[in-house]
């Protein structure tokens, strides 16, 4: 897709101060800051405070970081879930009441397909690691390893076998439901 | 599987790819990032600052204070934010929807500060003693940005934003 490339350019025409360089930054990368602080369990309200903290500390970051140009999807990722795990310890703090929203609820409609819906219900019964792991690969458009590494804080090695291991447990609890994980065969 | 290892990510599993992209389409109708997020985040630009040394957080009892922690009550968050010639210290008050701030520069002087949230900008005095106190700042991310009017050389600063 030629990513970098252009990532580096949008970064280089931002840190310049161009709005349209800024502006396809945010379009590539909003989904991932936001898929991270969501996969952390903040709530709406939480997760907007989390993104805007982070777009914030880019805005601020961005004549600092040289070397990073194309490097910048990790530092948002890695920012989100910096900024996401200090919104939840300030929840602690405060006592606060950590809701009942869950980050992968579904406000089900009478238009959603039947079959995302269970897909994103079983989601968010995951196991807490698998969870966040295919919250933040859900995003659109998708992570990188890097991104996804940094978004869970694992090592860039360990997230092929994490994937398969989620995935996997992913299509045995769809099993489970009677669902079949893969459409199209059979 | 005879994939090149160092392929990593582009060798999928178009059985995985087909999961993941029925994933991406649920994530899309059910939890996208919301409209006001992306244009709070699209508008992030215009508080870029290219004149000041930056303060970073180094202390934070919201997050470095141990949770298991006994509390005595309900008692101010702190802060402690470090750039070379400026150290801030500041306590937080959670007032409902709006935050107080009490704050001590190190090492003390006068200055002004502009307290920058999502409701405006906030300007205040730090006295001789270093000494500030900004009331009514309303909730979400948060930064100060110091100058220096009585030593005019000296390089304003800026905190790190965080949200409070």
């Amino acid at each position: 897709m030629g990513a970098e490339f252009d990532v580096h350019d949008l970064v280089r025409a931002a840190a310049a101060g161009d709005s349209h360089g800024w502006d396809g930054l945010v379009e590539r990368f909003g989904a991932l800051v936001w898929s991270t602080a969501r996969a952390y369990g903040l709530s709406s309200d939480e997760g907007a405070d989390a993104a805007q903290t982070t777009w914030l500390r880019l805005a601020e970051q961005l004549g600092r970081l040289q070397d990073g140009h194309d490097r910048i999807g990790v530092w948002l990722a890695s920012t989100a879930r910096q900024e996401s795990l200090r919104l939840l310890g300030a929840r602690v703090a405060d006592h606060a009441d950590p809701g009942q929203e869950a980050p992968a609820s579904v406000a089900a409609t009478a238009t959603s397909p039947e079959r995302e819906v269970m897909l994103w219900r079983v989601v968010g019964d995951l196991p807490e690691h698998c969870r966040r792991l295919l919250r933040v690969l859900s995003a659109v458009p998708p992570p990188d390893q890097d991104e996804l590494a940094a978004a869970l804080a694992l090592e860039v090695a360990e997230v092929p076998a994490a994937r398969a291991a989620c995935l996997e447990e992913f299509r045995h609890r769809m099993a489970n439901i009677g669902i079949k994980a893969d459409a199209a065969d059979s | 599987m005879t994939s090149d290892p160092s392929e990593g990510f582009d060798v999928v599993d178009p059985a995985d790819e087909q999961l993941l992209e029925e994933l991406r389409r649920a994530a899309s109708q059910f939890d996208p990032p919301p409209p006001a997020v992306l244009a709070a985040a699209r508008s992030s630009l215009t508080w870029r600052t290219i004149d000041a040394d930056l303060a970073t957080l180094v202390f934070d009892s919201g997050v470095d204070r141990p949770v298991t922690a006994v509390r005595g009550g309900e008692g101010p968050r702190l802060m402690t934010f470090s750039s070379p010639s400026l150290n801030i210290e500041v306590e937080v008050a959670n007032l409902g929807s709006h935050r107080q701030l009490v704050g001590q520069l190190i090492p003390p002087q006068v200055a002004e500060i502009d307290v920058h949230h999502a409701t405006g900008t906030t300007s205040v005095q730090a006295d001789q003693l270093g000494r500030f106190r900004a009331e009514q700042i309303g909730s979400g991310p948060v930064r100060l940005h110091c100058r220096f009017a009585a030593t005019p050389s000296a390089q304003p600063v800026v905190t790190e934003w965080v949200p409070l």
